[in-house]
This record gives structure tokens, C-alpha cells and sequence, in this order.
């Protein structure tokens, strides 16, 4: 029984809830880079919204409940957006 | 020609509103004075070409020379800084020209340019010189050069203000530089600049990215 009810939580913590994604990009100076980096995210199925902060550099990024979007995906839309990633950071 | 390697000289650089944008997105610009006006479209089929049309108006007095183009912009280089971004853009393109001064009639023409900038989130400052020839029939160029501040840090979905100055030289159509003190107003993905140069001119640019 024990047994059982380890397997269950340890199934639990395996199974991903929604993500909350945090991207540094280097060069995102005005709201047009901002815009354009927000195009490529929203095109993609897993991403449910998305923040950018440019006073911070950061993009927020938060998945669809069991998504996940892989630092290569990420990485790969910064850099078709023209900027580069400085940092990714999950919550 | 001498004012122009000056010009090149005190400021290095471009458009905040950049020729090649994002991977699969869309620019749309126009600028307008008295003298000129330019208008394209560009799409980026990579983050570092776009490519597009391209129309052309200059005016001497009551003539006009008009170009048309199909034309390709390359981001030749990139630096993303922590805090600025700063880029160096070639152009080129090739069309017609209709032409009501030197040579009147319709040439085929081609054009080159080269174009830089520099900026922050407060700073701006960029250049851009374009060269339009028809073998035998015309031969002009202009250069732009830009310097601008904006007085606070506005975030994303917020509205952005600017101020700057630009020396423009037509060749051909101005004997002086002509200098045009502007505000840039900024918001998500449009761009609109108004103002008025120091003799009397107005301008009026807007810019879209899709
Ligand atoms: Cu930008």
C-alpha cells in the first residue's frame, strides 16, 4: 500500500501542470521588438500568453497546462525574432 | 560629396523602424516631404533578408522623378547588447525610373545602399545612404542621418515618445542639407513621425510592422 501511494505521487509530480517560462533577451530595445518576439511565441499551440517586460529584458512565457516548450524552441523563435537569449529560467 | 563624408563621420547609423524584421513578418513604410516621399513594403523571409517593393518620388520644383523597384535588404550585422541594439543593413534593387529633369523619359535603374543605427531604449542614432543610377541618364544619391532622445522609458503596450533631428541631403533636388526637427510617436508595432524642417517644410512618416 505504501508502495502504491509512492508510485501515485511520484506519477503526480511527473505530471506537468502549466509552465511559467522566464526568457533574458539581449538586444529587445522598443515595443516593436517586443511585438515581433510576441508574433512568434503566439503562433506557437503550447504557449497560452505572454508578457514582456522591457525594462527587464524578460519574456514571460506561460504554457497551456501539461506543455512545456524546450529551451531549443525558445531559443530558436528569439533568434528568428532577430534577438538573442541572455538567460532561461523556469518556475 | 564633402558633406556627406562629414555626415557619415559625426553620426554612425539606420531606422528604428527596421528594413528586415522578423522571421515572416511584414514592413510597411512611408515617409513624406515636400521634396520626397518613399514607400515600401518588405517581407522577411528570415530574420536577416527581406525583400519587397519599392517607390521613390523627387521633386525640383514642379518636376518630379519617380522610381519603382523590386528590392532586397540584408542585415549584415547584428549586435544585441544587454541595453542597445545596433545594426547594419545593405540594400539593393533594381526597376525603373521615370525621369522629368537631366534625362526625361523611363530608364531601367538599380539602386545600392547601406544602412546603419544604434540605439536604446532613450538614444537613437542612424544613417542611411541610397544611390539610384541609369547608366548614362542618372546618377543621385540621399543621405539621412538621425539623432534622437526619448525623454522617458515607456513599456510595452505603452505609448512612446521622441524627439529627434534629421539632416537629409537630396542630390540634385537640395543645395543644403535640410534639417527637420521631428517627434516620433511609438506604439506596439506603429510607428508615426511628424514634423518640420527648419525651412518651412512638413513631414509626415508612418510605419506598420505585420
Ligand atoms: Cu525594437
Amino acid at each position: 500500500m505504501k508502495k502504491m501511494m509512492a508510485l501515485t505521487l511520484m506519477l503526480f509530480s511527473f505530471t506537468s501542470f502549466a509552465k511559467e517560462i522566464n526568457v533574458k533577451v539581449s538586444g529587445m530595445v522598443c515595443s516593436m521588438c517586443a511585438q515581433g518576439i510576441q508574433k512568434k511565441f503566439s503562433a506557437i499551440s503550447e504557449v497560452k500568453s505572454l508578457d514582456v517586460n522591457l525594462d527587464k529584458k524578460i519574456v514571460n512565457i506561460f504554457t497551456h497546462d501539461d506543455k512545456d516548450l524546450e529551451d531549443a524552441t525558445i531559443t530558436k523563435l528569439i533568434t528568428e525574432a532577430g534577438y538573442n537569449v541572455a538567460s532561461i529560467e523556469r518556475k | 560629396m564633402k558633406i556627406l563624408s562629414i555626415f557619415l563621420f559625426i553620426v554612425s547609423a539606420g531606422a528604428y523602424a527596421h528594413p528586415v524584421i522578423y522571421q515572416g513578418g511584414w514592413a510597411l513604410s512611408s515617409s513624406n516631404m515636400p521634396d520626397y516621399s518613399n514607400n515600401y513594403l518588405m517581407y522577411s523571409p528570415s530574420n536577416r533578408y527581406s525583400v519587397g517593393i519599392d517607390h521613390w518620388r523627387f521633386s525640383q520644383e514642379a518636376a518630379n522623378t519617380e522610381a519603382a523597384l523590386l528590392k532586397i535588404n540584408h542585415l549584415l550585422w547584428r549586435d544585441n547588447g544587454e541595453n542597445h541594439q545596433a545594426n547594419i543593413y545593405l540594400h539593393g534593387g533594381g526597376g525603373v525610373v521615370d525621369q522629368e529633369w537631366g534625362s526625361p523619359g523611363t530608364h531601367g535603374m538599380y539602386m545600392l545602399g547601406l544602412e546603419a543605427d544604434w540605439e536604446t531604449r532613450r538614444l537613437y542614432t542612424a544613417i542611411k545612404h541610397y544611390e539610384f543610377h541609369a547608366p548614362g541618364k542618372l546618377d543621385m544619391f540621399t543621405t539621412q542621418a538621425r539623432v534622437g532622445f526619448s525623454p522617458y522609458e515607456a513599456d510595452f503596450k505603452s505609448l512612446q515618445t521622441w524627439f529627434m533631428l534629421q539632416g537629409m541631403i537630396i542630390d540634385e533636388v537640395q543645395e543644403k542639407v535640410m534639417i527637420t526637427p521631428m517627434v516620433r510617436f511609438f506604439y506596439n508595432n506603429v510607428l508615426w513621425e511628424m514634423g518640420s524642417s527648419t525651412r518651412g517644410d512638413w513631414m509626415l512618416n508612418l510605419m506598420v510592422h505585420l
